[in-house]
């Protein structure tokens, strides 16, 4: 029974197993060569670094889940994050503009793409893409491409105060992480982005609502969007008129990185946290080594295609075996290695 | 009459035919080289990990120009070896025998330049272009040196190779608009314009209703007139008996039983499938149970006619659904039969709320007011849908998730899945169904087909629907599974659901339901009660011949 957990949490975690080993070895390496990597002051910089992303590719967890991808995520950071700011300056207590803008954020994501890509079936990349490139032009309209300084100094905590000696962006990311679980483990919400991300139609014909649940995931996007506002606008203590699209190809990336399914159907946010959490000591041994930081991306784009494809070649069985069902495949008999597999355990 | 008299009497039927081409056969065998096959796959095994799926089994096409079966049931094997014979798959061991010469096949291109062609069980082609364009797909349209591809020319010899299977469409329609059984026919075009001699059909028939299957059979017949070969896979006996000259039988794996068809009856190719044991006990079971279900059925019928389970009136769907009534009493299997197209899923689909209708739903009285699959659902309807794969379940999740994914949502959505509750649930449905599954975690692409088939079913039996509506319940699966969710059924219906089965199989239907209602253009042209019902009077009907 005692040996038993550990066992099952490792073998919970095959779907994520190369970035976790990675990231193992990474930290050690730097841990070991760097000096200051393992003080407390760095580990803290490390996460608040991923903080933003962390959020971000939690709600894009879901996302991918359901068979899609949020291309927009980052540039409702941005809308939120000048949302925010029109809020405060109208004079809203802070209090009240905070819980606002993470429901604008909500509504935006529900309301553009989760409602277009659901209700109407249009696809998620078109959908998002456009919003993507029209909300990155609103912002720009509506800052009007100046800097708005936010002076509240309750976002000043949530971006760089502490709690019981803890940085309050850890604080958030720790809480979404908790409710991202419940939702993925404990409801029949998680369940049913799991049975819509597999087959959409299996899921409609048992009596799921797919375009609510569809509808809930873009919402749950935008709702992460709508708090990473509050992270990103209390760190700099002002909504910049900057957009960084790259942010939510970043998340995809994480969330790859974590093992869950670009098909839908398949992963989990506890793998996503991993992804995020090689992205950050990359990022941070990098920098601390002297590294160009531009070499960040290089290795995890390098990484995020040998994960995908080790993972692939322990599954076939070897390259050769991969190969030749890629062929396979060609051939048009998508389902004939499946079906062998299924003869295998008839037998 | 019984499933095992109806399959007996094709059997003699069909042995007289076997007879009469084998002695057709003789005489074109004595110009091929004496005794030697066209074809010969020999001790061929092949391992995946730890599993044999192929132990020594053995393929012989006697002489060009034969059309030979190839049955077994799900594991049995029988999709390796069609995967070694296309060079999808690589064996372990084992010779292949081309002509007398021994050859390795490589890839599928490989098998394609020997003249071995693989029409697998989904139409590969492309729906948009047109039947020339995807009989000449991979670059092989009639080209000229400056003008390019010459489409006259190209569409002639497209029509030319349609002709030859004895099927006359423009070669310019798409193939998308085609019927399948149609599709199925430019595939084979397809191969025959590649120059193939032989011809693997892997379950041409399972998404054909007869007269279209009689279609396809003519063109086998054409081909092994012209000297090309065909292997036919099918789990269907009967056609099996109709077409095949000589049969190969798989079982785990090895080659159990092979030879001319004459020597081949229904219950034998059974018994090869099965293993002997295993046949006894089918046919104990299929003989007891056909007549009780029918008669408590009937008793039933008769005590609860005022207020049928499912009532439908004046459902119609446009030009899909005429105008259909049709009563199903609690306890009763009522039968839907007609060639494809005739509306028998369209009319599924439509009292579950999965396409739009017009018309009544009436459940035990309450007319259906939203339609929709979660009213239906919330009313105590269960659909399972053709096609288990894409409809009927979401592969990589668990057994356990498929199976509760509705029985559980009663509990109220705030509640935790997963609890005790839903694994007691789940338990009892892997027992009663007799799922075989490594664990109720296992995805369900791990399940054989049978087993897949029936975590869909179970579904519904675990949400105790008391309406089933079921499209091609044991489509692609195995004997015993078949009989397995057949005995499921006639639980479900003895237990008082109200049970619709759509089948393109009449054999299936008269095994199971109480009385057949046969639609043609999505109208129904007759009812008929068990003792009117046949093959033939189904057949009459349902081609429009009243």
């Amino acid at each position: 029974m005692t040996a038993a957990l550990p066992r099952r949490a490792w073998a919970a975690t095959h779907r994520f197993r190369p970035v976790l080993l990675i990231l193992a070895a990474l930290f050690l390496l730097f841990g070991v060569t760097q000096e200051g990597f393992l003080d407390a002051t760095n580990l803290r910089n490390l996460l608040t670094g991923v903080s933003i992303l962390w959020v971000l590719a939690l709600g894009m967890t879901f996302v991918l889940i359901s068979a899609g991808v949020d291309l927009s995520a980052a540039a409702i950071v941005a809308l939120a994050g000048v949302f925010l700011a029109r809020a405060l300056g109208a004079g809203a207590p802070p209090g009240v503009a905070i819980v606002l803008t993470v429901l604008f954020g909500g509504l935006v994501g529900a309301g553009v793409n989760g409602l277009l890509i659901g209700r109407l079936g249009l696809s998620f990349f078109v959908v998002t893409l456009g919003s993507m490139t029209a909300l990155t032009g609103i912002v720009s309209l509506w800052s009007q491409t100046e800097t708005q300084f936010v002076t509240a100094r309750l976002l000043r905590e949530i971006g760089m105060g502490s709690i019981l000696g803890i940085a309050t962006p850890i604080w958030i990311m720790a809480a979404t992480l908790l409710v991202a679980l419940w939702i993925q483990h404990r409801t029949y919400l998680g369940r049913d982005i799991y049975a819509v991300g597999g087959s959409r139609v299996a899921a409609r014909l048992a009596g799921i609502r797919t375009v609510r649940t569809t509808v809930v995931v873009y919402g749950i996007s935008g709702l992460c969007a709508g708090i990473a506002a509050l992270i990103a606008v209390g760190r700099i203590g002002a909504a910049s008129p900057q957009v960084d699209n790259a942010i939510a190809l970043q998340a995809a990336a994480a969330v790859l990185l974590g093992g869950t399914s670009l098909m839908g159907g398949a992963g989990g946010v506890g793998g996503t946290v991993f992804g995020v959490l090689f992205i950050g000591v990359l990022q941070n041994g990098l920098s601390i080594a002297g590294v160009q930081s531009f070499w960040q991306q290089v290795v995890t784009g390098v990484i995020l295609v040998l994960a995908v494809l080790g993972d692939r070649i322990s599954a076939a069985g070897g390259v050769r075996p991969l190969i030749a069902a890629a062929r396979a495949r060609l051939a048009a008999t998508a389902d004939r290695p499946s079906d062998t597999a299924n003869e295998g355990s008839s037998a | 009459m019984s499933a095992t008299e109806a399959s007996a009497r094709s059997a003699s039927g069909a042995a007289a035919t076997g007879a009469a081409t084998g002695a057709a056969a003789t005489a074109r065998g004595a110009e091929a080289p004496h005794g030697a096959p066209q074809l010969l796959l020999d001790d061929v095994r092949k391992r995946f990990g730890g599993v044999h799926a192929l132990r020594g089994a053995r393929l012989a096409l006697t002489r060009p120009g034969v059309v030979h079966g190839l049955i077994g049931a799900n594991g049995s094997g029988k999709s390796t070896l069609l995967g070694v014979l296309s060079g999808q798959q690589r064996p372990d061991a084992g010779r292949i025998v081309l002509d007398g010469a021994e050859i390795a096949l490589t890839s599928p291109l490989a098998a394609l330049r020997h003249g071995i062609a693989m029409v697998s069980q989904e139409t590969a082609l492309a729906p948009d272009l047109s039947i020339a364009e995807n009989v000449f797909l991979g670059g092989r349209l009639v080209r000229r040196r400056v003008r390019g591809i010459d489409w006259r020319a190209s569409n002639a010899r497209a029509a030319e190779l349609l002709a030859s299977l004895g099927l006359d469409e423009d070669p310019a329609t798409p193939v998308g608009r085609l019927r399948p059984d149609r599709q199925q026919m430019v595939e084979i075009a397809r191969a025959l314009s590649q120059e193939a001699r032989i011809l693997i059909l892997d379950e041409p028939t399972s998404s054909l209703g007869d007269d279209e299957v009689q279609a396809l059979f003519a063109a086998v017949r054409r081909l092994r007139a012209r000297g090309v070969s065909t292997i036919f896979v099918s789990h269907r006996l009967p056609e099996l008996l109709a077409l095949a000259d000589e049969l190969t039988v798989l079982r785990d794996g090895e080659t159990v039983a092979a030879g001319p068809i004459a020597d081949f009856d229904a219950d034998r190719i059974v018994e090869a499938m099965v293993g002997p044991a295993v046949a006894e006990r089918a046919r104990a079971r299929s003989g007891a149970a056909t007549r009780p279900a029918a008669a408590t059925a009937g008793s039933t019928t008769t005590t609860t006619a005022s207020v049928p389970a499912l009532r439908l009136r004046g459902v119609g769907a446009p030009g899909l659904l005429r105008e259909v009534d049709l009563d199903v009493a609690a306890g009763e299997v009522v039968g839907l039969a007609g060639v494809v197209g005739a509306g028998r899923s369209e009319l599924l689909e439509a009292i579950f709320g999965a396409l739009p209708a017009s018309g009544t739903v009436e459940l035990h009285g309450s007319a259906l007011r939203a339609r929709d699959p979660r009213a239906a659902i919330a009313a105590g309807v269960g659909y399972l849908p053709p096609d288990r794969k894409h409809q009927g379940l979401v592969l990589q999740r668990s057994v356990a998730d498929n199976l509760a994914m509705v029985a559980t949502r009663d509990a109220g959505r705030l509640r935790a899945p997963g609890g005790a509750a839903e694994r007691a649930l789940v338990g009892e449905a892997i027992a009663t169904l007799r799922i075989v599954a490594a664990s109720p975690a296992a995805p369900v692409s791990t399940l054989s087909g049978g087993n897949q088939q029936k975590v869909a079913l179970g579904r519904w039996i675990a949400a105790r629907s008391r309406v089933l509506l079921l499209d091609e319940p044991t489509r692609g699966v195995d004997v015993a599974a078949k009989a397995e969710i057949h005995r499921l059924l006639r639980a479900a219906a003895a237990d008082g659901a109200a049970l619709l089965v759509s089948s393109s199989e009449t054999e299936e239907l008269l095994a199971l339901c109480d009385r057949i209602v046969v639609l043609a253009r999505g109208e129904v042209v007759a009812s008929l009660t068990a003792e009117e019902a046949s093959e033939e009077a189904v057949a009459r009907f349902a081609g429009g011949h009243a």
